[in-house]
């Protein structure tokens, strides 16, 4: 199934390896010596104020932008040879009016899969079909994209990456400006994805979510800090990530973070899991 | 009726016309859908202008020699395609700046080069505004070879096309060799320009390449589809144009092209009068 460019995925490396990893533009540091590893099958929030590089980190994961320094090996091996990372992009970078209905979309994903000089096969279609289905999206594979609401917009994009066979996915605030209801189906979605052994990057700004991933990687160009949601998510580590813009306040109930300048806020009553 | 229909089809020029109309319109539109949909009718319209330098250098080359000519403009509009990329990454400037920069540079050149000859200037009415009536039978050969050619190119790429079009970013996530399909499309567009220089000529080719695809996108909602419609509505309008331009003695590529707008507009009239908008999805 896999092309003969994907090299084999050793047991033993990580998912996804970063080592000084630093973006220059225009003179300016976008992200400055990332060092950092994700164990495969981890689900990890990527945190931090806007401008902080989550976008630009998630970019040259996937091969959009070339680092000015420093190296990445997903599975052990440099990004270029990979297919296995899929990038579900922001909802508003997509054309919504293109003609082309879902299962086409879905589709998508397994161009590379399929070769160049070749048409999907049937057995590529019904794999689209169960990725839908996955997604709880099946009864939509023949509409048009812009009928589908945001929550199923972002769904039809985790249904691409699932039809891309893709073992790392990157999510870059898949939530933002969805309901409740959607934002729960994504993240059963997550769940689903985690019993599948999917290593996640999830980038966000909910703070209270980002308590749920297994890791929490706190960004502001550098890195701030990387582990356990207890390890990041202190007094220190948040004011380093926010500089100015966050406020630490202890109140009775536990310690609040009053945030930065995009109205976002988060808070972490200690108390809970102190 | 019918002989009005069957009297121009007496003059082997209109046959010729005729055919070269109707297998333009299918190349332009099938191209033309990419153009529409990625946005690029700019690009277009400034590939078409320039090419004229290239053909004058081949005009002064070859003679008037016409098969000459399409090379020279084929190659003149493949280099400058590549060529708008190239700049616009080097001196680091947004690409439509790029393209306005080479476009006009390109086709100042073009003029200078034919106006150094005077009894040029008819043929530079021919580049300009198209001869649909002058095609020849080798003319005829060359642009239906070209045509089966771009078929079957859009047929053999259509999924990485479609991915190209739709989430650029998703060509390189899935390492497919981006710069290679760029340059391929490029290629078509400039193809296709190349095909239409005789039916509607430089200046008014952007409308063979647009109109007929933005008027297939609004009465559908599938790729296949546009495309199908947009070859049917380009065909058409070459076919009606060209009876028009018989009979009400007007030029041959200003009636194509009117005729494409003015499918155009009746189809957007339709759309905005007549016909429900469709109904919304219900949320799952």
């Amino acid at each position: 199934m896999k092309p003969k460019m994907e090299p084999e995925h050793s047991k033993d490396s990580p998912a996804l390896e970063l080592h000084n990893l630093s973006l220059r533009f225009d003179g300016h540091s976008a992200l400055q010596d990332l060092t950092f590893t994700v164990d495969s099958g981890l689900h990890v929030a990527v945190v931090g104020p806007n401008g902080a590089g989550k976008s630009t980190l998630f970019n040259i994961l996937a091969g959009l932008l070339v680092p000015t320094k420093g190296n990445v090996f997903i599975h052990g091996h440099p990004p270029a040879q990979h297919m296995c990372l899929a990038y579900v992009p922001q909802s508003s970078q997509v054309d919504w009016t293109f003609p082309v209905s879902v299962e086409e979309v879905v589709m998508m994903g397994r161009v590379g899969l399929i070769g160049l000089f070749r048409l999907p096969a049937r057995k590529d279609w019904e794999f689209v079909g169960k990725c839908l289905g996955r997604v709880q999206l099946k009864a939509f594979a023949h509409r048009q994209i812009s009928e589908l609401s945001g929550g199923q917009k972002q769904r039809m994009f985790i249904a691409r990456a699932l039809a891309q066979e893709a073992d790392l996915v990157l999510l870059d605030e898949p939530l933002a400006g969805l309901d409740i209801p959607s934002q729960e189906q994504i993240l059963n979605i997550l769940d689903d994805l985690k019993q599948h052994g999917i290593t996640v990057l999830f980038a966000t700004h909910d703070l209270d979510l980002a308590a749920v991933f297994d890791r929490i990687l706190l960004l502001n160009r550098r890195l701030i800090a990387y582990g356990k949601k207890d390890e990041v998510l202190t007094a220190n580590n948040l004011s380093q990530a926010y500089g100015g813009t966050m406020q630490v306040v202890e109140t009775t109930d536990g310690r609040i973070m009053l945030g930065d300048s995009g109205g976002h806020h988060g808070h972490e009553p200690e108390g809970r899991h102190g | 009726m019918v002989n009005w229909l069957l009297d121009p089809l007496a003059f082997e020029f209109m046959q010729r016309g005729l055919l070269i109309s109707v297998i333009v319109g299918i190349v332009c539109a099938l191209v033309g859908c990419y153009i529409v949909l990625r946005g690029m009718a700019f690009l277009g319209d400034a590939l078409a202008h320039a090419i004229l330098p290239g053909l004058a250098v081949g005009y002064l080359a070859s003679e008037g020699d016409r098969g000459a000519l399409f090379w020279w403009a084929l190659g003149t509009a493949v280099v400058t395609s590549i060529g708008i990329g190239a700049i616009s990454r080097a001196v680091r400037i947004k690409q439509d700046t790029a393209i306005g920069i080479v476009f006009a540079g390109m086709f100042a050149l073009g003029i200078a080069l034919i106006s150094t000859v005077r009894n040029y200037a008819v043929d530079l009415t021919h580049f300009l505004f198209g001869n649909v009536l002058g095609v020849s039978q080798s003319d005829l050969w060359l642009t239906l070879g070209v045509g089966v050619s771009v078929l079957v190119i859009i047929f053999v790429f259509y999924k990485e096309f479609l991915v190209l079009s739709f989430d650029p970013t998703l060509v390189t996530v899935l390492r497919l060799p981006a710069p290679a399909l760029e340059i391929l499309l490029s290629i078509l567009m400039a193809v296709a320009i190349v095909v239409s220089l005789q039916t509607v000529g430089v200046a008014l080719v952007v409308a063979l390449l647009v109109t007929p695809a933005a008027a297939a996108s609004l009465i559908t909602k599938n790729l296949r589809s546009m495309m199908f419609f947009a070859s049917l509505i380009a065909a058409g309008s070459g076919v009606l144009g060209l009876y028009a331009s018989f009979y009400l003695n007007i030029a041959s590529g200003a009636a194509i092209v009117l005729t494409c707008t003015l499918v155009f507009l009746l189809i957007w009239i339709w759309k905005q009068f007549v016909r429900k908008p469709p109904a919304r999805a219900e949320t799952s």
